[in-house]
């Protein structure tokens, strides 16, 4: 599975933290991201998440998600930048002619772009990675009343795709066995050569689905009141600091309406 | 009121076609089952056996579509008439595809799953998690993620997270499919204990004759949808027919003692297993000396 979204365990306090709390985070951290558009604040906002990630002593895995959103985020920025006509003419990007203007409005306009999209986007991975997707789940479903089967979905999801790999890579090797040619391809051909083991992944995955869903139902699942065996706490450090980044966002929405920072 | 106990099982020609197939993949089976037998049952590919679990535990007719035909009782209650959530507090079940049938990401969590559904406190949960671990000896794997388990240890976990419920009847499809030979015996030592300390009824589909015969009452065969007969092991092994005919492989040490029985050279009741063999083997010897001073 992508190592993006994986769980890492550390005993910090960022760990031990509700995932309501960081779930929240995650969405303040958004909303900031589109209040702003001054590159500048956008970089702090980032670096935060850096520190965050820091803290919780899973930078050195992160860093390869936030080089990935680099990239992302300049390819991004690149096509972004040919698009804003508005503002002062810089320079263009064929000398002597008039075609592809760059703007000041234009490279500021783009930096900010890119950097939301990396300030949305990096929160995720270390929320992932401080937090057991499955205590998140049963937050939402137990505080947030989100339906349980709707969220016990989501988390078989995850654990399938381990599985699915697997089926795949078994059907790819008894394709091949049978002279079915994936290597020495192109890009599009080895598209239209995958195309053929879609089918029996497809059969495949709905017999799991469907045992997976006797063996749920021959262990009560849906009977109604549902207990759970980790029962997640929302303690005052959580309180504390849920209410404290809320207060700052209030903050920055006033100073934002005021004009101070934009 | 009648002061009859009711049978843990009673089918009663239960015939069931799946749809879009003419064929019946069981075709009026019936047959009893008392509390606290244990039950083997066995068949070629194909036979229906995978079909009368699905029976058993409600899953037929509630959850698989098809033509349902004849009654089970479960503890005199309809499977027909009983919701399948009902039925799963009496029958606990284990399938044939372990991989399939795990449903959480670690295997604390996969046994606590049922127990949770069920409603259970917390304490209950962890207590009933260490004893079920315990019981099928895989205490060690309780923090481990499910997707990293081999199939052997999947079926283990299967088994552990049904127990866990305390059902009064368990059934299992092939539950030592991945298992080697050892492993083979370590789960139907397992299925033993639960059995005879637990008094738990047992009905368990099995292709490893050898292995399954020394641990049953009594063996069901299927073939092609239709009782072959219901018998207990040693009456099975005095008409191996019933086996060779339907493509089934007679245990050897059975096979062996049966052909030196028509021979003349083994008077004994027939082996399931070695060490029967062996004191019947050691037992026939010492008479044929005997006879011949
Ligand atoms: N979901 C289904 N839809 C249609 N036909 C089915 C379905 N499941 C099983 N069958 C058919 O019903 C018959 C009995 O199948 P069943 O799975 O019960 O056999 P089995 O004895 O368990 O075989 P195996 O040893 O291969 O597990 C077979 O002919 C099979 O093709
Ligand atoms: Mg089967």
């Amino acid at each position: 599975m992508s190592a993006v979204a994986n769980y890492l365990p550390r005993n910090t306090w960022i760990h031990r933290l509700n995932p309501l709390t960081k779930m929240l985070w995650s969405i303040i951290l958004m909303t900031l991201s589109f209040l702003y558009r001054d590159p500048i604040i956008l970089a702090v906002l980032f670096l935060s998440i850096a520190l965050v990630a820091y803290m919780a002593g899973i930078l050195k895995e992160m860093l390869p998600a936030f080089k990935g959103l680099l990239i992302f985020a300049g390819i991004f920025l690149l096509f972004q930048i040919f698009f804003i006509t508005e503002g002062k003419v810089l320079f263009y990007v064929i000398p002597g002619t008039k075609i592809l203007p760059i703007t000041d409005e234009g490279i500021f306009g783009s930096l900010a772009m890119g950097a939301r999209l990396m300030v949305i986007a990096a929160s995720f991975p270390v929320l992932l990675g401080t937090t057991q997707v499955k205590d998140l789940v049963i937050m939402l479903v137990e505080k947030i009343k989100i339906p349980y089967t709707y969220a016990f979905m989501f988390i078989t999801s995850l654990r399938f795709v381990p599985t699915f790999m697997q089926e795949m890579e078994q059907i790819v090797q008894a394709q091949c066995s049978r002279g079915h040619r994936l290597e020495n391809r192109n890009l599009i051909r080895k598209f239209f050569s995958l195309c053929p083991l879609a089918i029996p992944l497809m059969i495949t995955s709905v017999k799991k689905a469907e045992q997976l869903a006797i063996s749920m139902e021959t262990r009560g699942f849906g009977l109604g009141s549902r207990t759970y065996l980790h029962q997640i706490q929302f303690r005052a450090i959580d309180w504390g600091i849920s209410l404290g980044m809320l207060g700052m966002v209030a903050l920055s929405v006033y100073l934002n309406l005021q004009g101070i920072f934009q | 009121m009648s002061q009859t106990v009711n049978p843990a099982i009673l089918v009663e020609n239960l015939s069931f076609s799946y749809p879009n197939s003419e064929r019946k993949a069981l075709h009026e089976v019936g047959f009893e089952i008392q509390s606290g037998e244990f039950i083997g049952v066995t068949g070629p590919a194909g036979a229906g056996k995978s079909t009368l679990i699905l029976c058993l535990n409600g899953i037929i007719p509630h959850f698989q579509s098809g033509t349902f035909q004849g009654k089970v009782l479960i503890n005199g209650r309809d499977t027909f008439e009983t919701p399948c959530a009902e039925i799963s507090r009496l029958v606990g079940s284990v399938f044939q595809d372990p991989e399939a049938q795990i449903v959480a990401p670690s295997v604390e969590d996969e046994i606590a799953f049922g127990l949770e559904n069920f409603g259970f406190e917390p304490a209950d949960i962890e207590q009933r998690i260490q004893e079920a671990l315990s019981l099928i000896g895989i205490s060690h794997l309780r923090y481990r993620s499910t997707t990293e388990l081999s199939g052997g240890q999947k079926q283990r976990v299967a088994i552990a997270a049904a127990v866990a419920l305390r059902p009064q009847i368990l059934v299992l499809d092939e539950p030592t499919s991945e298992l080697d030979p050892i492993g083979t015996r370590e789960v139907f030592d397992v299925l033993r204990k639960l059995n005879t300390d637990y008094h738990l009824t047992i009905v368990v589909v099995e292709q490893k004759l050898n292995v399954m015969l020394e641990y049953i009452n009594r063996l069901l065969i299927l073939n092609q949808g239709k009782t072959v007969c219901d018998l207990p092991p040693r009456r099975i092994l005095e008409e191996p027919e019933l086996l060779t005919g339907i493509g089934l492989k007679v245990p050897p040490v059975s096979e062996l003692a049966y052909r030196l029985r028509k021979s003349g050279k083994y008077r004994p009741e027939l082996p399931l297993t070695v060490e029967e063999a062996y004191c019947g083997i050691v037992q026939s010897l010492k008479n044929m000396r005997n006879n011949h001073d």
